[in-house]
């Protein structure tokens, strides 16, 4: 930890972000790297009561199916053979979970740190243009080298995405929710420009990039399915967040988010953990538009993200910013939205009333683990709080705006 | 508003005014038949007339009984002192009196009627005000603004507005300045809550229960926050509302405080009643005392020879601006191997800035702090690594709520050689070390895996204290370490105290408790307005000196305080 914090404001000890690796802690033995954190093992609700969500949920689901003339038991059939039914179906699944699985570790990592970023679908988009452009450059270098260069520009491009919401955070106590959402926009508006400019394909008709070269592709795992090899790394990824959560390092950053001002107290840089957590979170976002790119895709169109980094989201709190939940969910999420497009292709269901379907299914979910998703939302809406109070006390007499920025987390409460 | 939202100082108000002195005392007693020994009236005579009666009252949270059969009742125009250590019962049996709780059996009357509320609002309909601890005023609202927000619906009368309910600012601010006049409070409506000392937030909170129609106060723990001169502020409060007519339950730790205040006392001890209903002015207190706890040597300071070494820390010429309060304007304080400093005051006076500072959380616009010769001033790490420990005075402060007690105590030394290998934590030898240090501590029940805000708030302190406290520190900061703690565990904090002074620690007591003070410092500093106001030996501190120099006043040991306003400006300061 550093000792000689130069720092002007009283409130943090800090001094700049990107002092040292955010990941340099993670080596070391992966013995048991998978178990859940203590912090988060809670009680859950009863089983019963748990059923009776997911149960409900589908019933709800149903009563609508049959509302719009859809039999619901055929409709429901899709779902699970456009999931699960034969290996395609399967690879669709994983090909989906993947990349919502490395988003949503980018996020949970923030959320454990009380940062809430939902800047993922522009990273995403940065991240796919970072593969894209390692594509052209090693369009001739053999594979092996090409192949994880590309992933490393996916995830730099990714942080670097997220880089000035995270010194704003950091330095201003700009709320990250708000101008990580405005970078989103920025990426979409670029991507859309280069992939009608620059990066078009001369002959197309509709706005899409050339392929990727085959030196940076991802293969194929499986043949006649669309499961790439990218699968593979988000496995090491998930082993990696396991760790993360048994590292020093972690515990910093969950204390961090838990309890602001004790961390300050015992000396860990609040500055540096809520940057570096926005660029963990981005650089695995960029990875995740790696994968589509490079894996998934091939090539990027303008709907590159699709909802990715926002159900990212929904899979890091469904997940309770666990590794084994996050996987959980993301495989949940996945194989919902391979089943519903089958559902919609074969059942002729449109895809709106699909999308209800999904959403009304991963509420009956959410209500089953209410309790790990409420342990995580505290540290969220704390940060939240924090950061609104912040705002609140600039324009109050009597406090001095700009003597404190984070000040919410400094000055004890007398009660 | 009407008058009938609040009933007891609206018929009373004549009998206040006339003279609030003992002569209404007396004939709130006469009327209900108060004056005699107490215990052995005729049960059936007036038990229509009790505010509140609670029979065979059980409650137990999963295998643990909170509460045991309890009989507890409470008479009209009577202060009900409820007596014990934590974890006791009290805030228990306050809760179900309130209805956030439910008992599992027993009966409940108030005024005479059939009492079973479901929930606080129902506590709160029925006229039952409960004022915990942690306020529960809305912080970023005035106190008119809270007046209005959460204004419980009574059956038959108007004290909800019908609807459109808009917020009517000049009559929310008429009431309050009505009520404060009439309870002679400086309240100021249109000051945002967070901005008002602890004290007035707390004189806000006791106004909107009236002004909501309260008729029976629980006020828990309402003194642990306060200095002498807000106690005595808070005393003459409660005594003037008992006076007009509103009960109250008092629940307390301090004794002496309790003998000036309350008419009759219950003690409880693991969930049951020890003694009930005592009248209080025939009450031997060192009885009461050893009743609470079962055994009176725990009361019993026993201090230490304590033998001074080098300086350990030294503060010299600290300057520091705060948002709210004085901060701290040129103080200067050293304290040596073996020492305990005592830092007194109003609360607000630089007390929390100072702990801040001295710890290195706080850089300060000038000045240094050193420990053992090596400069930390401003930086945390430093100063931990320099080893300073920290008891926050605000526990939320000092502990991850949501992580398990071994995550807790690890905090400090996450990355030792024990506890981590290659930077990644070994749980087993974690767990190890935490059920050794709980048990050390008496943290109780000293279970690794269980959540820290899971514990109650005496065995949170000795959480937190094991956690600094566990390797000797250079220096310790603690602010109000036995703040709200019962006599067993408080005088646990104490003794961990002349451990580490003992050990060559140097130890500074930050409190506006005095008896905390004069039990553990061997030196006194009085902080006044952010300056250093006086300093002397812990022998020479005297009720009359403190009283004096606290409240700003410089202090003439030849006669009576003298009238120079040494800290003008000071906040917390109430009359």
């Amino acid at each position: 930890m550093s000792t000689t914090a130069g720092d002007a404001t009283p409130t943090d000890s800090g001094d700049t972000a990107g002092h040292g690796s955010a990941t340099g802690g993670t080596g070391g033995d992966g013995d048991g790297a998978l178990r859940a954190d203590t912090t988060f093992e809670r009680a859950t609700i009863g089983l019963g009561t748990s059923l009776l969500a997911v149960v409900g949920a589908l019933a709800l689901g149903a009563i609508i199916l049959a509302g719009s003339g859809q039999n619901p038991l055929t409709a429901y059939g899709a779902i699970i053979v456009g999931s699960f039914g034969d290996w395609f179906a399967i690879g669709e699944t994983l090909a989906r979970a993947a990349p919502l699985a490395v988003v949503g570790i980018g996020a949970a990592i923030a959320l454990r740190a009380g940062v809430i970023t939902i800047g993922a679908q522009g990273q995403l988009i940065a991240g796919s243009l970072g593969a894209l452009c390692a594509g052209f450059v090693l369009r001739d270098v053999p594979a092996g080298v090409a192949l994880p260069l590309a992933a490393v520009a996916g995830a730099l491009f990714g942080m670097v995405w997220v880089l000035i919401p995270a010194l704003l955070r950091a330095h201003l106590n700009v709320n990250e929710i708000l101008s990580t959402l405005l970078f989103n926009e920025f990426a979409f508006l670029l991507l859309a420009y280069l992939l009608n400019g620059p990066l078009k394909e001369p002959k197309a008709i509709t706005p899409k990039s050339e392929p990727l070269p085959d030196s940076v592709v991802l293969g194929d795992l499986v043949a006649s399915t669309r499961l790439h090899a990218g699968v593979l790394a988000v496995v090491v990824i998930v082993a990696l967040f396991g760790l993360w959560t048994r590292s020093t390092m972690g515990y910093r950053y969950d204390l961090f988010g838990e309890n602001p001002r004790l961390a300050h107290s015992l000396g860990i840089p609040g500055r540096r953990i809520i940057c570096n957590s926005l660029l963990i979170s981005g650089a695995l976002a960029g990875l995740a538009g790696w994968l589509q790119a490079a894996g998934l895709l091939q090539r990027l169109f303008v709907d590159i993200a699709e909802e990715i980094g926002f159900f990212g989201l929904v899979v890091a709190m469904l997940g309770g910013a666990r590794p084994l939940g996050i996987l959980a969910a993301a495989l949940l999420v996945g194989a919902l939205q391979a089943g519903g497009l089958h559902m919609q292709a074969t059942e002729g269901i449109p895809a709106s009333l699909s999308d209800v379907i999904q959403a009304l299914i991963l509420l009956g979910f959410a209500v089953r683990y209410a309790p790990q998703i409420a342990a995580i939302a505290r540290r969220a809406v704390r940060s939240i709080s924090e950061s609104l109070s912040a705002v609140a006390a600039w324009g109050r007499p009597g406090s001095a705006p700009g003597s404190a920025p984070g000040g919410s987390q400094k000055r004890p409460e007398g009660s | 508003m009407s008058s009938d939202a609040n009933p007891g100082i609206a018929n009373e108000a004549r009998a206040g005014d006339a003279g609030v002195g003992s002569g209404s005392i007396s004939q709130a007693r006469a009327a209900h038949g108060i004056g005699g020994p107490g215990p052995d009236h005729d049960n059936d005579g007036y038990a229509a007339a009790l505010a509140f009666e609670g029979l065979g009252v059980s409650r137990a949270f999963g295998a643990t009984q909170a509460l045991d059969r309890v009989d507890f009742d409470l008479r009209p125009g009577e202060i009900h002192a409820l007596v014990g250590e934590n974890g006791a019962g009290k805030s228990t049996l306050a809760k179900i009196v309130a209805g956030t709780l439910r008992a599992d059996s027993g009966t409940l009357r108030l005024f005479g009627e059939a009492y079973s509320p479901r929930r606080r609002s129902d506590g709160s309909a029925a006229g039952v005000a409960h004022v915990r601890q942690q306020l529960s005023l809305v912080r970023g609202l005035t106190v008119a603004q809270n007046i209005e927000l959460g204004r419980p619906r009574r059956p038959g009368t108007t004290a909800r507005r019908p609807w459109p309910r808009v917020f009517n600012a000049s009559e929310a601010r008429a009431e309050v300045e009505r009520l404060a006049a009439e309870l002679d409070l400086s309240v100021p409506a249109d000051r945002i809550v967070d901005d008002l000392p602890l004290a007035v937030r707390q004189q806000a909170e006791i106004l909107i229960s009236l002004a909501w129609g309260a008729r029976l106060l629980i006020l828990d723990e309402p003194s642990s926050a306060l200095g002498p001169l807000e106690t005595e502020a808070l005393i003459t409060l409660c005594l003037r509302l008992r006076d007009e007519g509103t009960p109250i339950i008092y629940i307390s730790h301090r004794l002496p405080e309790l003998a000036e205040l309350a008419d009759r006392l219950t003690v409880l001890r693991q969930g049951r009643v020890v003694t009930a209903g005592t009248d209080v002015a025939a009450a031997d207190l060192r009885r009461i005392a050893e009743l609470m706890v079962g055994d009176i040597s725990l009361l019993e300071v026993r201090r230490p020879d304590l033998e001074l070494g080098e300086v350990r820390l030294e503060a010299d010429g600290l300057l520091l601006a705060a948002e709210h309060g004085p901060g701290l304007r040129d103080v200067s304080l050293s304290v040596r191997a073996g020492e305990i400093v005592g830092v007194v005051g109003v609360a607000g006076n630089g007390q929390e800035e100072l702990a801040g500072v001295l710890t290195g959380q706080l850089r300060p616009d000038a000045g240094v702090v050193r420990i053992d010769g090596t400069e930390v001033t401003g930086s945390p790490g430093a100063a931990i690594g320099a080893g300073v420990a920290l008891l926050p005075e605000d526990r939320t402060a000092g502990l991850a709520a949501d992580f398990t007690l071994a995550e807790n105590l690890i905090a400090r030394r996450v990355a030792d050689a024990p506890f981590a290998r290659l930077g990644v934590r070994l749980r087993a030898a974690v767990r190890r070390h935490a059920r050794a240090l709980a048990e050390r501590f008496d943290v109780r029940p000293p279970e690794p895996a269980l959540r820290a805000g899971s514990l109650s708030g005496g065995n949170q302190q000795k959480l937190m204290a094991a956690r600094e406290m566990e390797r000797d520190p250079a220096v310790l900061v603690a602010a109000g370490p036995t703040k709200g703690l019962d006599p067993h565990a408080g005088r646990a904090i104490r003794d961990r105290c002349f451990e580490t002074a003992g050990r060559g620690g140097a130890v500074v007591i930050i409190s506006a408790d005095l008896d905390e003070v004069a039990e553990l410092a061997q030196r006194v500093v009085v902080l006044s307005g952010g300056r250093v106001t006086d300093r002397f030996g812990v022998e020479e501190m005297t009720s009359a000196r403190l009283g004096a120099v606290m409240a700003g006043l410089a202090w003439d040991p030849s006669g009576e305080a003298g009238r120079s306003p040494a800290g003008s400006g000071a906040p917390g300061a109430t009359p």
